[in-house]
C-alpha cells in the first residue's frame, strides 16, 4: 500500500486524533445547518446567509467524518448557488476530472467500489439476471450498453453464457454509449473484454460510441449509429443512463428510440432520486440531504477511514450536487449535466408511456441478489417496488437509494 | 498461453463473486490518479481544500461584497487566485502583502474566534439549542487553538471561553484543554496569582481603597469599630484598612473588630485568616479581635442574630461581590439578599458594596435581549477588557499573566458562563446590580467624598493609562477599560425599619437558585 499523497496526510490528523473525535457515534449536525442555510438563499436573507456560509466554511472539510464531508459537498453547492456560479464551477470540475482519467485509475475505483458497496454491483446483478432470462437460447445478441460502468458488468454475463450446459455460446455483439469523459479509456477497455471473452470461449465482438449531447441523447440508439444487423436480437441496458438524457421530451425521446429497436428486454437501473422538479428549492434542497445523506453515510462505512476511493466518489458527488442545485440550465453557459435523476415510480411512468411493460425479476434472481447483499456488511436489503413502481429497490439503512427494473415493448 | 491464462484468471475475479485482489490485473502506480494538472481556479479537484476555504471566507468576510437581492446572488471577488492563468505577483509585492496580511491575520483570526464562540453559544443555549453542532464547533475551536496556555492574548481568552462552554455541554465531566481541573490548583499557586493580580492591575484595590475610605470617613468619631464582612478572602482588605487606621494622626486607632461570614467547610480557612490578621494587628499595634458567624447551612442565608453586637460600636457591612480568588463560588442571589438586607436590623452605619459593573448602552441592551447568548457576549466583552487591560500595562510579563490568566481568571469566566446558563433556566430571581436592588428597598445613598475620588484617581496613576474612574452617581465609583465599564463600589445607608415588612416578605420569597 503506497502513502496517500501529500493533500491529504495533514488533514488526516483531525479525522484520528482520540481527543477530537471520541469513541462516540457521531451525532448528526450538518443537517440543520444546511437547511438554515438553504432557507437563508432561498429567503434572499443576505446577512444570514454569509454567516451560515461562514459557519459552514469553518466546519466542514472534506477529509473529516460524514458529517463534515456532508456539509463540505453542500458547502461547495450552495456557495456556487450564491455566488450565482453553478455552470463554471461544474465544467471546470468535469474538466478537471476527465484529464485525470487513465483506463488504470477508472478501473480501479470502479473495482474497489464494487468491492466495498453493493451499489452498482445490485444493478449488474439484477440487469443480467433479467437479460439472461430474456435472451435464453438466442444465437446472436447485439447488447447496447448505455452506460459508464466500464464493462464490469459484462464478465459475469459472458461466463454464464459460455456455462450454459444446454446451447451453445451466442455470439455477442456489445455496443458501448459512454459518455464524453470515459470515451478515452473505452479502446482499452474493449481491448480487454473481447480477450476475456476469447477465453471464456464466447465470440465478443466490441465497438464504443460517444454519447451525443442530452438534448440529442436519443440520437445514440439510432439504427445506423449502432449499425444494426438482420438476425441479431437487441437488448438494451441503460444503467444511469436515462437520467442523462434532458429533462422533459428528451426523455421521451431517447426511450422511444429504444423502443424503435425492438428489443427482447430494456434493463433499466437508476439511483433513486428526484432531482428533476422544478418545484421550491426547500424541496430539491431536501431531497439532497435525503439522498446525500444516505449516500455519504454508506460510504463512511463501507470504506476504510484513509480511503482515496471513498474521497475520489464523493468529489464525484461535490460535482453532481453543484449540478443539481446551481445549475438551472438556463443562461448561456448552461452545462448539461446528467445529473436530474428521477426516481423509479417516475421512470416507471416514462417507460409505460413509450411502450413498454414490465416484467418481473425471477426468483433465481431475488436469490442471486439476496445472496450479493449477504456477501457485504450489514446495512444493506432489497424491497420489492409496490403500487405505481416495479422493479426491486436497494436500500440503504431503510432508505431506498438504487432502483432496478427490466422492461420489454408491449 | 500461460500469461493469457492468468489474465484471464485475473479478469474472471472482477465479478463480484470472487474477492481476489485486482491489483494485480489493475495494478497501477498509484500516483496516477492524483496526478497533477493545470491549475483551473478553485473549483479544480486538485486545488486543496483550503483554497475554497478562503474563497468561501472571501465572500462572507469582504466588506464590498455585492450582493443582488433581486436574485440572491455574490458577486465574486475578482482576485488573482480566482482567475486561472494570471501571471504572479512580483517578489517585491509579495513581501509586503504578507507583512500586511500577517497583523490582518491576527485580526482575522480573532474575529473568527469571536464568531465561533458565539456561534457556539447560540447552538448552546440560543433559541433552536442544538447540542450536537455546539459540540462541532467546540471542536473546530479547540483545533483553531491548539493545547491550553499556549498562543496569542486572544487565543488564550478563547480557550477559557471554550472550556466554559466545553464545562456546560458536559455537565461536569470536562477534560479541559490543559488537562487538570482547575480546582485542583494548590492553595500557593492560588496566592502567587492573586498576589501578582494585585500588583498587575487596580482590580482588587480599588474596591478595597474605596470601601476603606468610606468605612474611614462613616466611623472617623467612634472608638470601636465592627465590620462585619460578606466574604473575607484573605482579609487583604482589613489589612490595609488596619494600615490606614494606624497611620491616622493624632489619636489613638479604635479597636477594630471583624466578623466573618462563613459558609460550610469555611471555617478553617477563615481562621488562618483571622490569625494572620491579629498577626499583622499586633504588629502594628492595632487593638484588634476577630470572629466568626455562620450562615445558614444550606441557604447560605443571614440572620443578623447569629452576629455578637456590642454597644458603642460603630457596625458597617461590607459585601465585596467582584470574586477575587478561586476560593469564593458566586453566591446565591438569597444569600447576599439576606446579608444586605441584614444591616437593618443590625443597624449598620454604612454599607460598602463592590460589585461586577454591568454593561450600558445601546450594545448592553441588544446583548441582554438576546438571552444566555447576550450574556455570554456580555462576559466575552468584559473578560476580553480585562485580557487587553493587562497585557497593555505589562506586555513583557507574558508568564505573569498567563498564570493569572489559568488560576483566576479562567475559572471566574467558567463560573460566570454557567451562571448565566443557569439564569437562563431560572424564573426571575437574578439580580444584576445590588445596586439598584439596594435603591429599590430603600436604601440611602452615601455620597464618595472628593478625597475618596482623588484616591482612586492616584491608585489608577500608578498604571499607564488606559484605566477610567467615573462617579456615576454620588455614591458610586466605577473603574473601567477604555470603554468597558467593570467594577464599582458604592456605599450606602440602610433604611429605617419601617420597610422591615417590604423585606421580611422579600426573604420569604423564592430566589434562591444554585
Amino acid at each position: 500500500m503506497q502513502n496517500p499523497p501529500a493533500p491529504f496526510t495533514s488533514a488526516l490528523h483531525l479525522a484520528l486524533d482520540p481527543d477530537l473525535f471520541s469513541a462516540d457515534p457521531i451525532r448528526p449536525w450538518a443537517a440543520d445547518l444546511l437547511r438554515n442555510c438553504a432557507r437563508a438563499f432561498s429567503e434572499r436573507d443576505s446577512a444570514n446567509l454569509q454567516r451560515l456560509l461562514w459557519m459552514l466554511n469553518e466546519l466542514a472539510s472534506p477529509y473529516g467524518d460524514r458529517e463534515q464531508r456532508l456539509a463540505y459537498a453542500f458547502l461547495q453547492a450552495l456557495f456556487c448557488c450564491a455566488t450565482a456560479s453553478g455552470d463554471r464551477c461544474y465544467t471546470t470540475s468535469l474538466a478537471v476530472a476527465e484529464r485525470a482519467i487513465s483506463f488504470a485509475s477508472t478501473r480501479r475505483l470502479a473495482l474497489k467500489f464494487q468491492e466495498a458497496a453493493p451499489w452498482t454491483t445490485f444493478g449488474h446483478v439484477a440487469a443480467n439476471g433479467a437479460l439472461l432470462h430474456a435472451l435464453d437460447a438466442v444465437p446472436a445478441i447485439h447488447i447496447v450498453d448505455v452506460s459508464d460502468t466500464f464493462c464490469t458488468q459484462w464478465p459475469t454475463l459472458l461466463e454464464a453464457l459460455a456455462s450454459r450446459a444446454d446451447t451453445d455460446a451466442p455470439r455477442v455483439r456489445l455496443t458501448v454509449v459512454a459518455s464524453a469523459a470515459s470515451a478515452g479509456v473505452m479502446s482499452e477497455i474493449g481491448v480487454r473484454i473481447e480477450k476475456f471473452a476469447r477465453l471464456m470461449g464466447v465470440s465478443l465482438e466490441f465497438r464504443a460510441v460517444v454519447a451525443p449531447a442530452s438534448p440529442r441523447f436519443a440520437d445514440a440508439l439510432r439504427p445506423e449509429e449502432l449499425e444494426l444487423r438482420d438476425g441479431e436480437t437487441v437488448a438494451v441496458n441503460c444503467v444511469s443512463a436515462l437520467r442523462r438524457a434532458g429533462t422533459g421530451g428528451s426523455r421521451d425521446a431517447f426511450l422511444r428510440a429504444a423502443a424503435a429497436l425492438e428489443p427482447r428486454v430494456v434493463t433499466v437501473v437508476e439511483e433513486e432520486a428526484n432531482f428533476a422538479g422544478v418545484g421550491e428549492f426547500a424541496e430539491s434542497f431536501e431531497e439532497c440531504l435525503r439522498f446525500y445523506g444516505a449516500y455519504f453515510d454508506m460510504l463512511e462505512e463501507s470504506f476504510p477511514a484513509t480511503s482515496n476511493e471513498r474521497l475520489a466518489l464523493e468529489r464525484e458527488s461535490f460535482r453532481s450536487l453543484v449540478g443539481v442545485l446551481a445549475c438551472d440550465g438556463r443562461g448561456p453557459d448552461r452545462v448539461d449535466h446528467g445529473e436530474r435523476r428521477e426516481r423509479g415510480r417516475q421512470w416507471c411512468r416514462r417507460l409505460e408511456r413509450c411502450g413498454f411493460q414490465t416484467f418481473g425479476f425471477s426468483d433465481d434472481v431475488v436469490d442471486d441478489l439476496k445472496a450479493l447483499l449477504r456477501r457485504y456488511r450489514p446495512g444493506w436489503s432489497l424491497l420489492p417496488a409496490e403500487g405505481e413502481a416495479s422493479g426491486m429497490y436497494l436500500t440503504w439503512k431503510e432508505e431506498p437509494v438504487v432502483w432496478s427494473c427490466a422492461w420489454k415493448p408491449k | 498461453m500461460e500469461v493469457a491464462m492468468d489474465e484471464a484468471n485475473d479478469f474472471s475475479r472482477c465479478n463480484f463473486s470472487t474477492a481476489a485482489a485486482m491489483d494485480d490485473y489493475f495494478a497501477c502506480a498509484w500516483n496516477n490518479w492524483e496526478q497533477s494538472v493545470a491549475d483551473v481556479g478553485p473549483f479544480s479537484a486538485s486545488a486543496d481544500a483550503d483554497d475554497f476555504h478562503d474563497l468561501v471566507e472571501s465572500i462572507v468576510f469582504a466588506d464590498d461584497v455585492d450582493y443582488d437581492p433581486s436574485t440572491g446572488h455574490f458577486s465574486l471577488p475578482q482576485s488573482p487566485s480566482y482567475n486561472s492563468n494570471t501571471s504572479t505577483c512580483t517578489p517585491v509585492a509579495e513581501e509586503e502583502e504578507h507583512n500586511a496580511t500577517a497583523t490582518a491575520g491576527d485580526d482575522a483570526k480573532g474575529l473568527r474566534l469571536v464568531h465561533l464562540l458565539e456561534a457556539a453559544a447560540e447552538a448552546l443555549g440560543g433559541v433552536h439549542k442544538c447540542p450536537d453542532l455546539a459540540r462541532v464547533i467546540l471542536v473546530r475551536l479547540r483545533e483553531l487553538l491548539g493545547r491550553g496556555g499556549e498562543g496569542t492574548s486572544i487565543e488564550r481568552l478563547a480557550g477559557h471561553f471554550t472550556d466554559a462552554l466545553q464545562g456546560l455541554l458536559d455537565g461536569g465531566r470536562t477534560s479541559l484543554r490543559d488537562g487538570g481541573q482547575h480546582n485542583h490548583n494548590n492553595k500557593m499557586e492560588v496566592l502567587t496569582a492573586f498576589q501578582l493580580l494585585q500588583d498587575m492591575s487596580p482590580y482588587t484595590k480599588f474596591g478595597h481603597f474605596t470601601a476603606n475610605q468610606a468605612i474611614l470617613e462613616a466611623t472617623a468619631g467612634d472608638r470601636r469599630i465592627h465590620v462585619v464582612d460578606f466574604e473575607i478572602a484573605e482579609g487583604v482588605q482589613w489589612a490595609s484598612l488596619m494600615q490606614a487606621l494606624a497611620s491616622r494622626p493624632g489619636t489613638s486607632s479604635p479597636h477594630l473588630r471583624i466578623t466573618a461570614m462563613i459558609r460550610s467547610g469555611g471555617s478553617r480557612s477563615a481562621q488562618e485568616t483571622g490569625r494572620l490578621l491579629a498577626a499583622y494587628a499586633a504588629s502594628l499595634g492595632q487593638p484588634f479581635s476577630f470572629s466568626q458567624c455562620r450562615l445558614e447551612a444550606n441557604s447560605e442565608r443571614f440572620r443578623a442574630a447569629g452576629v455578637k453586637v456590642v454597644k458603642g460600636e460603630a457596625l458597617v457591612m461590607n459585601c465585596v461581590l467582584h470574586p477575587t480568588t478561586t476560593a469564593a463560588r458566586r453566591r446565591t442571589t438569597g444569600s447576599v439578599a439576606s446579608f444586605l438586607s441584614g444591616s437593618v436590623d443590625l443597624g449598620a452605619r454604612v454599607v460598602t458594596l463592590v460589585e461586577e459593573e454591568v454593561g450600558e448602552g445601546e450594545e448592553a441592551e441588544q446583548e441582554q435581549g438576546r438571552g444566555f447568548v447576550g450574556r455570554f457576549m456580555a462576559e466575552l466583552g468584559r473578560y476580553s477588557a480585562v485580557w487587553d487591560s493587562l497585557e497593555a500595562e505589562f506586555p513583557m510579563q507574558g508568564q505573569a499573566r498567563a498564570v493569572v490568566e489559568r488560576v483566576i481568571l479562567g475559572p471566574r469566566i467558567a463560573g460566570a458562563i454557567g451562571h448565566a446558563y443557569r439564569a437562563e433556566e431560572e424564573e426571575g430571581g437574578q439580580v444584576e446590580s445590588w445596586g439598584e436592588w439596594m435603591t429599590a428597598m430603600g436604601f440611602g445613598k452615601v455620597s464618595i467624598s472628593c478625597f475618596n475620588h482623588s484616591q482612586a484617581k492616584l491608585l489608577l496613576g500608578l498604571f499607564k493609562g488606559g484605566y477610567k474612574v467615573e462617579e456615576t452617581a454620588t455614591n458610586k465609583l466605577v473603574l473601567g477599560w477604555k470603554t468597558r465599564r467593570l467594577l464599582s463600589a458604592s456605599v450606602w445607608k440602610p433604611p429605617s425599619p419601617v420597610l422591615l415588612p417590604v423585606i421580611d416578605s422579600f426573604e420569604d420569597s423564592d430566589f434562591l437558585f444554585d
